[in-house]
């Protein structure tokens, strides 16, 4: 029985440890959940946002819309959410409330082979020969199904798939492989190569017709405990400081 | 209750200090198997577990730890032998390099597979050059990245194991005219059972466990690289419930094999 208890008091304590650790009131510490697309640009304009303005730091975690979305349900410790997709933005709007939602970039798709291009890719309709290797994101991973509407709208959408040798979980897990010169061509957005990838890879471009624009949205998430801080930093990046950065990595202006 | 059995009891009993400390490390491990368990779609879980995907997963998590287990015990023999038995320069440096696996994080484990088996890589553009052979992306791919990481379960157990055996028994098989292999067969390897047992399953089960290396090295296609840890992983980004029920499976069928094994070699004290 006094085991019982001593162990009781175990888990009292343990439990309690934690919920002392959880509470951060610290009121300058923000917290940005973004596509993993954003890691490069988002890491310059938090530096930025910082360098602007002293004493603030900023915090990303960088990662594929869905399993960022879970996180926010399950942890609700974002402050502001950038994913690289509406759907994954009104899911996140719906189960925990977002406020001051804006479009602010957007992007295209390109498609990247290593710099030697052993299998001699000119265009989309090479990617339907039969023994290209093939690298894209999985489906449920906005890039992914960005990749795979492109491959549709080519017509060549069941030649492609079967060519498919990784679904890799988020952008820069394709550009690797294909960097590596593991696979013979890859599906991305146009940042993701720009500027610090754009030399281990070489771009072939999609057609304007065949290719899909992916809209980048931003909001400030509803319970976040550094909302005006929150605020500022999405004024920040649909600003022309922010609007300069995302261009030079390769986005868009949005719509 | 009298002054001697009270001070009988507290012989007997554990400190309280060493209570809480045990009660933490417990709950550490048993919070989060209670969570998964509270979180279980236990009405849609058969229907979960018995999707295409999910049972190809199962089916190829098999085949790949079962297969790295095999392999890690054909060359981790040969490697524990040497380290235990043999005098030679740089044995350290060997036994360092057998446990780094150990310690490397997975994922550099998998960059460090790519260099040599990928297709640019040491062997691998000599291979894929000369015949056209690719690792990566494959299911041998997927075998090699965990045999990489659990092998050396198997060295150090195995290579503990003959150090404990007397070497007498060897000397005696010897004088009396048998042969150094004949002597590893029927002598040395059939007193290493317990360890080899313990050796194997430990390199099962983290075979059976691993996605780091995997998914850098061979990367994760359904049926051909796909292992339920990698499933779970992608399940995860668009249905965080099934990727319970996969987590579920997993520890299912890694809980089933070690506790079966346990009872047949590995007896309780």
């Amino acid at each position: 029985m006094r085991r019982l208890l001593v162990f009781a008091v175990g888990c009292v304590l343990l439990t309690s440890a934690c919920s002392a650790a959880g509470g951060d009131a610290e009121t300058n510490k923000l917290t940005v959940f973004a596509a993993a697309s954003l890691t490069a640009a988002f890491t310059q304009i938090g530096a930025d946002f910082e360098a602007a303005n002293p004493g603030v730091s900023v915090t990303f975690n960088f990662g594929p819309a869905g399993g960022l979305a879970a996180q926010i349900e399950s942890e609700g410790t974002a402050d502001v959410f950038a994913p690289a997709s509406l759907s994954w933005m009104d899911e996140v709007a719906n189960k925990v409330g977002v406020h001051d939602r804006t479009d602010f970039a957007r992007n295209t798709l390109t498609i990247i082979t290593p710099p030697d291009d052993p299998a001699g890719i000119g265009s989309i309709a090479d990617l339907a020969r039969p023994g290209i290797q093939l690298v894209l994101a999985a489906p449920g991973v906005p890039v992914g199904d960005y990749a795979r509407e492109a491959l549709r709208k080519a017509g060549i959408e069941r030649a492609a798939l079967a060519n498919v040798v990784s679904n890799e979980h988020a952008d820069p897990g394709v550009v690797a492989k294909v960097a590596a010169g593991e696979a013979d061509a890859g599906i991305v957005f146009a940042s993701d190569i720009a500027p610090a990838a754009a030399r281990a890879v070489r771009a072939v471009p999609i057609p304007h017709a065949m290719n899909v624009i992916a809209v980048y949205t931003i909001a400030v998430v509803e319970g976040s405990a550094h909302q005006p801080l929150a605020e500022e930093f999405l004024r920040y990046v649909i600003g022309p400081e922010g609007q300069a950065a995302l261009g030079r990595y390769g986005f868009l202006p949005p719509p | 209750m009298s002054a001697t059995t009270g001070r009988s009891r507290k012989a007997h009993s554990t400190p309280v200090g060493l209570s809480l400390l045990a009660a933490l490390g417990l709950a550490l491990v048993a919070l989060p198997l209670l969570g998964l368990a509270l979180r279980t779609p236990w009405s849609r879980l058969g229907q979960t577990l018995s999707s295409e995907s999910a049972l190809t997963a199962l089916r190829l998590s098999l085949v790949v730890s079962i297969a790295a287990a095999a392999i890690g015990l054909v060359v981790g023999f040969p490697l524990a032998w040497m380290l235990a038995r043999s005098r030679f320069r740089g044995r350290a440096l060997v036994r360092g390099l057998v446990v780094l696996p150990l310690v490397m994080p997975p994922v550099a484990g998998g960059v460090a597979l790519l260099t040599a088996f990928g297709r640019s890589g040491i062997l691998g553009r000599p291979l894929h050059e000369a015949f056209s052979v690719q690792i990566t992306f494959t299911t041998w791919a997927a075998i090699l990245a965990s045999t990489f990481v659990s092998f050396p379960f198997v060295v150090l157990a195995l290579e503990a194991g003959i150090r404990s055996i007397d070497e007498r028994l060897e000397q005696a098989a010897a004088t009396m005219g048998a042969s150094r292999w004949y002597v590893i067969r029927r002598v040395t390897l059939p007193l290493l059972g317990p360890q080899i047992a313990a050796g194997v399953v430990l390199a099962w089960a983290r075979a059976l466990g691993e996605f780091g290396a995997t998914i850098t090295f061979a990367g994760n296609l359904q049926g051909r690289t796909q292992t339920l840890p990698l499933a779970v992983f992608q399940q995860l980004q668009t249905d965080p419930e099934g990727a319970i029920a996969l987590s579920l499976l997993l520890i299912a069928v890694a809980l089933s094999v070690i506790v079966a094994l346990r009872a047949r070699f590995l007896p309780a004290s």
